[in-house]
């Protein structure tokens, strides 16, 4: 799987994923009390057959999550593209990465309406990660975009070791924060 | 100190004493249940109240994480539920309920949960008019527990590996409904089965001590002269 797609892989799909494998532990752990409480040749033989098999699906998703996660969280510099439409991110999900973007041009939406558009030079996402908060915007493409995405870990420790685009970053995150507060 | 931290460990224990206590408390009240200690099962007993508190804490902990956090995995202490509920618990609630169902699926009210297959040979077993053999060993305790099992099992590992292999295709059967009645032994009855507890009993010596090298090779089958005293040849459906 190339970059690209590995970060076009959605947050909001792991999400889904985890809820996934909750609902299958609960079943897993619902068919021991079913055969804790009645103990017949069918609770014992669904909780023996199936609880393992469904512990074991829950157990890979959790997994291939984490691991999806962390490599995200620790992306330095991946490339991506997103077509003219696609979500970026959505308001309300967990900030993994910050996006530089090198060509193209995206919109930023708050409670479904536009607030700003960036292009090429300018980044987003990087709100969420200093304020260790959900994404406070959605970010959509307008046309064909690439971006380079840098990992939360990857993202703090250049501001810790760069001043310069530290101070640069966080006088755009102030105003930003102060046109959001404005509106 | 707690409260520091953006999700305290407060804000986490107290729903979960909520979820929890309530959920333990049938547990608890089936612990009440007044049984004789000489009848109790240690494994089972204590097994499966250990194996029942694990897996309700493991609800609470699914159930919280599931309100709490609806999938954002956000920091380690959420992480840390999703581990211990999603991976941990499940998988340890497997493993000590595997013991669990090796040691209940070996009671004769296991058997007797195939009620369509079962129900009659087990009503015969505790019939007090029956003079099968079934009958004969159970109302008068030869075999103290597990009497089905202690009959239609053979020695050592590899016998208790077949009956549960056994067992599981006739559970298959049972619930897709692709059973014969009236139900009938893979094989003939082996004499080892019978041996194992009868051999070189004085009683069974003085009566068999005749043909004793013919039922131990097992050219002489236990079952050709008590067949008759066996619910299969009895029972009608």
């Amino acid at each position: 799987m190339n970059a690209s797609k590995r970060i076009d892989f959605d947050s909001r799909l792991s999400r889904r994923l985890l809820i996934v494998a909750q609902l299958l532990a609960l079943l897993a752990l619902g068919l021991g009390l079913q055969f804790l409480w009645n103990t017949t040749g069918g609770t014992v033989f669904a909780f023996s057959t199936f609880a393992p098999v469904l512990t074991g699906i829950a157990t890979l998703i959790l997994i291939g999550t984490l691991i999806y996660r962390f490599r995200k969280r620790h992306s330095l510099f991946d490339k991506a593209t997103y077509e003219p439409g696609q979500e970026i991110f959505r308001q309300g999900d967990e900030g993994e990465c910050a996006y530089f973007i090198r060509s193209g041009e995206v919109e930023v939406l708050q409670d479904d309406k536009s607030v700003a558009r960036l292009s090429s030079g300018q980044y987003f996402g990087e709100m969420a990660l200093i304020r260790d908060a959900p994404r406070n915007a959605t970010v959509k493409a307008v046309s064909r975009t690439e971006v380079a995405v840098l990992g939360k870990g990857n993202f703090l420790t250049m501001l810790n070791l760069m001043p310069a685009t530290q101070e640069d970053i966080m006088k755009t995150v102030k105003e930003r924060a102060l046109s959001q507060t404005a509106r | 100190m707690f409260d520091k931290h953006p999700i305290g460990i407060r804000r986490v224990f107290r729903p979960l004493a909520f979820l929890g206590i309530p959920a333990l408390l049938p547990v608890f009240l089936r612990a009440q249940e007044k049984t004789p200690a000489f009848q109790v099962d240690p494994v089972d007993y204590y097994g499966s109240r250990f194996l029942a508190t694990v897996i309700i804490i493991g609800i609470a902990l699914v159930l919280y994480s599931l309100i709490r956090y609806r999938g954002r995995a956000s920091g380690p202490l959420a992480w840390g539920l999703l581990i211990v509920g999603v991976g941990l618990v499940p998988a340890a609630s497997s493993a000590l309920g595997t013991v669990l169902v090796l040691e209940r699926s070996e009671k004769v009210q296991f058997c007797e949960s195939c009620h369509l297959t079962m129900q009659r040979y087990v009503d015969d077993l505790r019939d007090s008019k029956s003079h099968s053999l079934a009958a004969v060993h159970y109302q008068n305790r030869y075999i103290p527990d597990d009497q089905c099992y202690a009959c239609h099992t053979s020695y050592g590992l590899f016998g208790t590996v077949e009956a549960k292999k056994e067992g599981m295709i006739d559970v298959y059967k049972y619930y897709t409904r692709t059973f014969k009645i009236p139900v009938k032994l893979r094989h003939q009855y082996p004499n080892n089965d019978c041996l194992k507890c009868h051999a070189e009993a004085a009683k069974w010596l003085t009566q068999h001590g005749d043909f004793k090298a013919q039922i131990f090779s097992g050219e002489l089958p236990c079952m050709a002269c008590h067949a008759d005293k066996n619910p299969p040849h009895t029972l009608k459906y």
